[in-house]
């Protein structure tokens, strides 16, 4: 009968285990992303410190990263072939290529996941909550990107100059650049008053406001809604750049250069100003600044967001959607637990670790907790978010890039531009061709502004009438 | 019937095995008819000749899986791409997007330009680059020069487009500085409209001159030596044996790779182009390719890729026909 009692509690226990057992099974997240990578010791020790600050919270996940190769573009070809072929993780994390898999349903709505998130709804910037209204598919936790100008600190001190605050203190101070022989090589005048890369995307941070570029659609005499790139404040800033390329201040070399190229010419002494994209980026320039000349104690000083004619202020950020970011996939089995990883990185918890890495390599603390960071930090980079209500233990930016940040924080002014619908996407594509070409040339010189009107006609009639026509539908009177 | 000895395998070379002009020349019929006679089944055939067919099916599995295959994907161009099945057929409306740009017609018209240049100017270079080194008689210079022009080859339009960026800049580009020492202004070549298409056909030519040259070096060397002891019999000096001989020589060559070139018209290289295009010769170099890259795989509108690559590729089969056609009436030469 004991024998008959203890067989019958062995086999009840054991079925309830087996019961139990898929309850507490562990869920296997598969994860996309190209800061990511199982070949980055790195990425994998912080992937394995989620999956143990999940499970210590209850959730049990098996966090399965996938390769992709590196490089955007390489990513984002590799990323929309994988998907296209049916290959759908649950959390995949895009830079371009998202909106056609939103289209097609895979992209969960993350929006009742974020009312519900313990975390991510206090951890998100006023941008990213417009941006979600519009778009809830993509989300990504970072302060808006608005590049701000930097100068070497004993430059501008040399130069006896205030950093300036007016479009025409900025020429004053590009051409003070340009005529003196702050690098030292003996001749004066052969120095750029600024740099940039590609486009003029970085200038039009700091000086679309400044000439009444106020947003991308604005309108016209008549009332009506015009893209602003063929408005007369566009014109007088386009004019404004090209005067400071034809007296050497801005760099006419600006079309070729590459990111590294715009960065060299600022550490070697050939241009005075660059534009930083990020506060973090801002603290890059400043560290690569006093590795190429040693011994020296150079700081980098930020420069105002200068007034103008038309107003003053950081460039309106653009609220359609994210164009880089988290998503999850509609299709998952897993979608709850999905967004629990990206509810935990906002927390402090998962800043902690995505913000400062790990204790005794990327920081110490002594006795009494208080953190210091070690050499390491320089190369640690977040690979989810930059909450918005995470404050480090110990500052982790420069009191300039600290600035830089309070700046973006201070000066936010939401776009009215808006997702286009893919019908528009030869017409997009083809103004965008026809606005930087003419751009490019009337700053190169190879065109005149007397030519302003040509360029509007083609802008125009490369779609620019029909966006507008369309534009003056989705934003009303 | 038996297995095949090595002797039975070897046997074609021993005997009665056309050669490769008379291949050329009928089209492989009387090659064909040599190995299957009538009344002989391709099945007894394939036993009879199963090694060589052994050798010759990864070669012809991989032309099926990667080539053939996908040619029934292209119908992607027809459709709208559903990731969750089915694609849903719209005729040729993604053709109708393409063609309707404002700038598709420009993107076009850049593109023949850059590959009528390359064809008329670049295509020629490996084949001087040959003649000049079969011209050498000695055999270390030979074997060092090949090696310098070839390598170029390896390396990556990157790279080369860095390259280029520094040679040619307006301030400091070593190009620039000598013309400014010569006493003429300096031109910003990378974004100066009238300067770019030409930059991309020099590079090219510096990039592929050398390693092109390896085919026509090899077809060179396969000329009878006779036919340049009877020429030298006969008094001809070596600018005639170059005329007379080694350029008939290798005239199929020349004319198959010119056929099979025509077939990549409508390819004027994205990698070079993407690479060396900026915001002020976007509008000269903007070609197919970079276009279809911007707006098709960029943006995941694969269909609308589709549609441009098979529009590409018809042209392409257009003017391989046409150019084998005209090629086989002006040299007796064709492809097939």
């Amino acid at each position: 009968m004991t024998l008959k009692k203890l067989l019958l509690a062995t086999t009840a226990m054991a079925m309830v285990g087996a019961l139990a057992a898929p309850a507490m099974a562990q869920t296997t997240l598969r994860l996309v992303s190209k800061d990511l990578l199982t070949t980055n010791p790195d990425d994998m020790k912080e992937i394995e410190a989620i999956e143990a600050a999940l499970k210590a919270q209850g959730t049990d996940v098996d966090i399965q990263t996938i390769d992709l190769p590196g490089g955007t573009s390489a990513y984002v070809d590799a990323l929309g072939v994988m998907l296209l072929s049916g290959d759908i993780p649950d959390i995949i994390y895009f830079q371009g290529g998202d909106q056609k898999m939103a289209e097609q349903g895979i992209l969960e709505d993350l929006t009742p996941h974020i009312e519900a998130s313990q975390h991510v709804k206090a951890a998100l910037w006023p941008h990213n909550v417009d941006r979600l209204a519009n778009y809830p598919y993509l989300i990504y936790i970072y302060p808006p990107r608005a590049p701000q100008p930097v100068i070497r600190t004993d430059w501008l001190e040399k130069l006896g100059l205030q950093a300036p605050t007016t479009v025409e203190e900025y020429e004053a101070l590009f051409q003070a650049i340009h005529d003196a022989d702050l690098d030292g090589d003996g001749t004066a005048g052969n120095t750029l008053g600024l740099t940039g890369f590609g486009n003029t995307g970085e200038l039009d941070s700091i000086f679309n406001q400044a000439f009444g570029v106020t947003g991308t659609w604005m309108k016209n005499a008549d009332g009506q809604w015009v893209n602003s790139r063929v408005t007369d404040a566009e014109k007088a800033k386009i004019e404004f750049y090209a005067r400071l390329a034809e007296k050497g201040l801005f760099d006419k070399e600006y079309v070729t250069n590459t990111f590294d190229v715009k960065e060299d010419k600022f550490y070697t002494g050939k241009a005075g100003v660059v534009f930083g994209s990020s506060p973090e980026v801002i603290d890059i320039y400043a560290g690569k600044m006093r590795q190429a000349h040693p011994g020296e104690d150079i700081s980098l000083t930020l420069l105002p967001v200068p007034s103008g004619p038309g107003g003053q202020g950081l460039a309106a950020v653009d609220v359609s959607k994210e164009s880089r970011g988290w998503a999850i996939s509609s299709l998952s089995e897993h979608k709850e637990e999905a967004f629990k990883v990206l509810d935990f990185m906002a927390s402090k918890e998962g800043q902690d670790i995505d913000r400062m890495g790990f204790e005794g390599t990327q920081y110490t603390k002594d006795a009494s907790g208080a953190v210091t960071f070690t050499d390491a930090i320089s190369t640690w980079y977040a690979r989810f978010f930059n909450s918005a209500n995470w404050t480090p233990p110990t500052p982790l930016l420069s009191p300039t890039a600290q600035a830089a940040l309070d700046t973006i924080k201070a000066d936010f002014t939401a776009d009215n531009a808006f997702v286009w619908p893919a019908e528009f996407a030869a017409d997009v594509d083809a103004t965008e061709q026809v606005y930087r070409s003419w751009v490019a040339k009337f700053i190169t010189g190879e065109a005149g502004l007397d030519q302003w009107d040509a360029f509007v006609a083609e802008y125009n009639a490369a779609g620019g009438e029909r966006m507008a026509e369309h534009a003056r539908t989705v934003l009303g009177e | 019937m038996a297995e095949p000895s090595a002797g039975r395998i070897a046997a074609p070379n021993n005997g009665n095995v056309p050669k490769p002009d008379a291949v050329l020349d009928n089209g492989g019929r009387e090659f064909a008819n040599r190995l299957l006679p009538s009344g002989v089944t391709f099945g007894a055939q394939v036993r009879q000749w199963w090694p060589y067919y052994a050798m010759m099916a990864p070669g012809l599995i991989f032309f099926i899986i990667w080539h053939y295959v996908p040619i029934w994907e292209a119908k992607m161009a027809f459709e709208q791409v559903r990731i969750i099945p089915p694609n849903i057929w719209v005729g040729l409306k993604n053709f109708q997007v393409l063609f309707s740009s404002p700038i598709f017609y420009q993107v076009l018209a850049n593109t023949l330009i850059i590959s009528g240049m390359k064809i008329i100017f670049v295509f020629p270079v490996p084949i001087i680059v040959a003649l000049l080194l079969n011209e050498i008689r000695s055999g270390k210079l030979r074997g060092t020069l090949q090696s310098a022009i070839y390598l170029p080859h390896f390396l990556s339009w990157v790279v080369i487009s860095g390259v280029f960026i520094a040679l040619l800049s307006p301030t400091d580009g070593a190009v620039n500085q000598i013309q400014t020492a010569l006493g003429f202004q300096p031109v910003s070549y990378m974004t100066n409209t009238g300067t770019i298409r030409w930059v991309l056909v020099i590079s090219e030519i510096w990039r592929s001159a050398g390693w092109d040259s390896l085919l026509y070096l090899a077809a060179i060397f396969a000329i009878d030596p006779q036919l340049y002891e009877a020429a030298e019999m006969d008094g001809a000096n070596r600018w005639q044996k170059i005329w007379h001989v080694t350029i008939p020589g290798i005239v199929p060559t020349i004319a198959t790779l010119f056929i099979l070139n025509m077939g990549m018209f409508l390819s004027a290289d994205l990698n070079q182009v993407i690479n060396m295009q900026n915001d002020v010769n976007a509008s000269t170099i903007d070609i197919l390719d970079t276009y279809v890259y911007r707006l098709g795989l960029s943006t995941g509108e694969y269909a609308l890729a589709t549609a441009a690559g098979l529009f590409k590729a018809v042209i392409g089969m257009i003017l391989v026909i046409t150019s084998h056609l005209v090629s086989k009436k002006l040299t007796g030469k064709g492809v097939w």
